[in-house]
């Protein structure tokens, strides 16, 4: 199978010392939307940068839709569709004009302009605002404008870097569904970087997790989390009882114990189902428990795990990240997994 | 390519449409200087207090054969104004770069040539389309009362070619001086310290405003070299009978000169866009 995007050995160095991305080797299926997870200066962008043909690597190849990326960065940018962290519209420009432009620029047939420019607006579901400047577009809809900006010329492959950043969990999912429509009408290959765990969770196919430059896991989200070793259910006993670890230890399906502050992880592939062994196991050695919880592998503790040090998700709360989470999840109808 | 150059064109033309305070402030400096500066430093107001009649040949020696003042300053205006009106077309590369614009155009298929050569020729209507207003507008004081453009030369249609030419190839140059520091520089407080070290030398080694029967030798010399002392020679010669007795060259010789300058700062301005252009290392 010939990969939409093929990376061999990539590196970029700046200023001599700084290693960006070091010797990142990965490959994206034809279709597939690949997450690119990492927390800021990870080396996400820089990656994005490499691949659109914007920065020239230290080292390394990249094939692009069949295409050498640093051989022919022009030939890379007419097939590519780009979506940047930032707002790259024009803001004295109405959104119809930005997305006429984007279309002279990328060689979209004349007679296709007026048809192609109408279509996005209305799927962009700017269509009411399309004769008005940009600047005056909300976050939400300047987005979806970049979007439009982005895949005026039908790429085969979308590179989306961090494309949801600023925007309300509304906005998110709005955003995230019209990808989902693009792939599922054009089969498009989808590489998106994002800090938004709950994003790769449910949009990607598969997944890298890279920080300081380097991949330090890659596979589909749930391959990741089996390696963990599976759920982890954290009891809490009324009182300090040595003979408790090893009664854990014996019930069948349990991987492994540690103790830690008066309670005990325990870690198993099917957490629910032991429960009953594991409060039966704390009774028989003689002592109540105070509370049971269990906890489903996570991005969050895939991350942990691969990097050894928590993920660095800047200004986001916790109920933040539920909210949005719970949004994303109702937009696309799925529950996480 | 055509295209592109096209589409990016229209888009810096629509930009500088839809910026009226751009423009009503571009021209507002031309106007003070010639409703006032022009109206006030007439110099042939010396007679009046000259005990003795001051022969004309003086003023015509003085203005290198334009009848007063006036007319010999507003030609030079019309050269200046290339400068002033061309001073923000750098600093718009750089807000665009602030502002993920010229990120959007450079990740596109768009060549470095055509994003250059958009905010060339956009660049260049602005200064173009203010000289002839400066011009214009000189003849019509002349025409109300006041100190104004005296045309005293039958200007043909070479004449008229050679005006027109010299004002697009000033203001093409001064645009690519000013795209070339607006691709190079990346703080715009950074451009405007650059272009302020830029435009008063320029302006005050021309022969734009200064009598140049007064000049010092030396500055005489640095001032025949000034790309807008060039322009301006053109349009004298032109524009007054005789004048082209007060000069060692034609106009052709001024023009040539000139599309040396711009011939020049368009090759930098074009190294330096395909140099920012340019996946970068």
């Amino acid at each position: 199978m010939t990969e939409s995007i093929q990376v061999e050995g990539l590196a970029k160095t700046f200023n001599g010392t700084v290693r960006a991305v070091d010797n990142i080797s990965f490959s994206v299926h034809p279709g597939e939307a690949f997450g690119f997870l990492g927390p800021n200066g990870a080396g996400k962008t820089t990656t994005v940068n490499l691949l659109t043909g914007q920065l020239a690597p230290t080292a390394g190849h990249a094939v692009v839709d069949g295409v050498d990326v640093f051989r022919h960065p022009a030939e890379i940018k007419r097939r590519i569709g780009l979506v940047f962290q930032e707002s790259t519209a024009d803001s004295d420009l109405t959104g119809r004009e930005n997305l006429e432009l984007a279309a002279a620029l990328f060689g979209v047939p004349r007679r296709e302009v007026r048809d192609r420019v109408e279509a996005l607006l209305e799927r962009m579901q700017i269509g009411d605002a399309a004769d008005r400047l940009a600047r005056t577009y909300s976050g939400g809809m300047r987005r979806r404008l970049e979007l439009g900006v982005g895949i005026i010329h039908s790429p085969r492959v979308l590179f989306l870097d961090e494309p949801t950043l600023g925007l309300d969990p509304q906005g998110r999912a709005g955003f995230w569904r019209y990808v989902q429509e693009l792939r599922k009408d054009h089969g498009m290959t989808v590489f998106v970087t994002t800090h938004y765990l709950d994003e790769v969770d449910l949009i990607c196919d598969r997944l890298a997790i890279i920080d300081h430059g380097h991949i330090v896991a890659s596979g589909t989200s749930s391959e990741l989390k089996d390696r963990l070793g599976g759920d982890v259910v954290t009891i809490r006993t009324e009182r300090p009882e040595p003979a408790v670890e090893t009664a854990l230890r014996a019930v069948p399906g349990v991987l492994s114990v540690s103790a830690q502050d008066g309670s005990y992880r325990i870690k198993a592939p099917k957490g629910e189902q032991l429960i009953p062994a594991i409060v039966q196991a704390c009774v028989q050695s003689g002592v109540g428990l105070s509370s049971v919880s269990l906890k489903r592998p996570s991005l969050d503790e895939v991350f942990l795990e691969f990097t050894g040090h928590e993920y660095r998700e800047d200004g986001v709360t916790p109920t933040d990240r539920a909210v949005r989470v719970s949004q994303v999840s109702q937009a696309f109808g799925r529950s996480r997994r | 390519m055509i295209r592109e150059l096209s589409a990016l064109t229209k888009r810096e033309l629509l930009r500088l449409g839809r910026n009226p305070q751009a423009i009503a402030t571009s021209l507002l400096l031309p106007i003070l200087y010639l409703v006032l500066f022009g109206q006030a430093f007439n110099l042939n107001n010396i007679t009046k207090l000259s005990p003795y009649p001051v022969p004309p040949s003086v003023f015509l020696e003085l203005y290198r054969g334009a009848p007063s003042y006036f007319s010999y300053f507003s030609a030079g205006m019309t050269g200046f104004v290339a400068v002033t009106a061309t001073l923000f077309i750098g600093a718009n590369v750089i807000f665009d770069r602030l502002f993920g614009t010229l990120k959007r155009t450079a990740a596109s298929p768009a060549t470095p040539t055509a994003i250059f050569g958009a905010r060339l020729l956009a660049g260049s209507v602005q200064p173009i389309g203010l000289a002839f207003l400066v011009l214009g507008l000189s003849l019509l004081l002349g025409h109300i009362g006041l100190n104004g453009l005296d045309i005293t030369a039958s200007v043909g249609v070479l004449g008229a070619a050679e005006i027109v030419g010299a004002i697009v190839i000033l203001s093409v140059m001064f645009a690519s001086l000013f795209i070339a520091i607006g691709f190079s520089l990346e703080q715009p407080q950074t451009y405007f310290a650059a272009v302020n070290a830029i435009n008063l030398p320029v302006l005050l080694t021309s022969a734009a405003l200064y009598p140049w029967g007064i000049l010092p030798v030396w500055l005489k010399n640095v001032a025949s070299y000034n790309p807008i002392t060039l322009a301006v020679n053109v349009l004298r010669e032109n524009l007054f009978a005789g004048a082209s007795s007060y000069y060692p060259y034609g106009p052709g010789v001024y023009l040539l000169g000139l599309f040396g300058w711009a011939a020049a700062m368009f090759l930098i301005a074009t190294l330096l866009a395909r140099r920012a252009l340019s996946p970068r290392r």
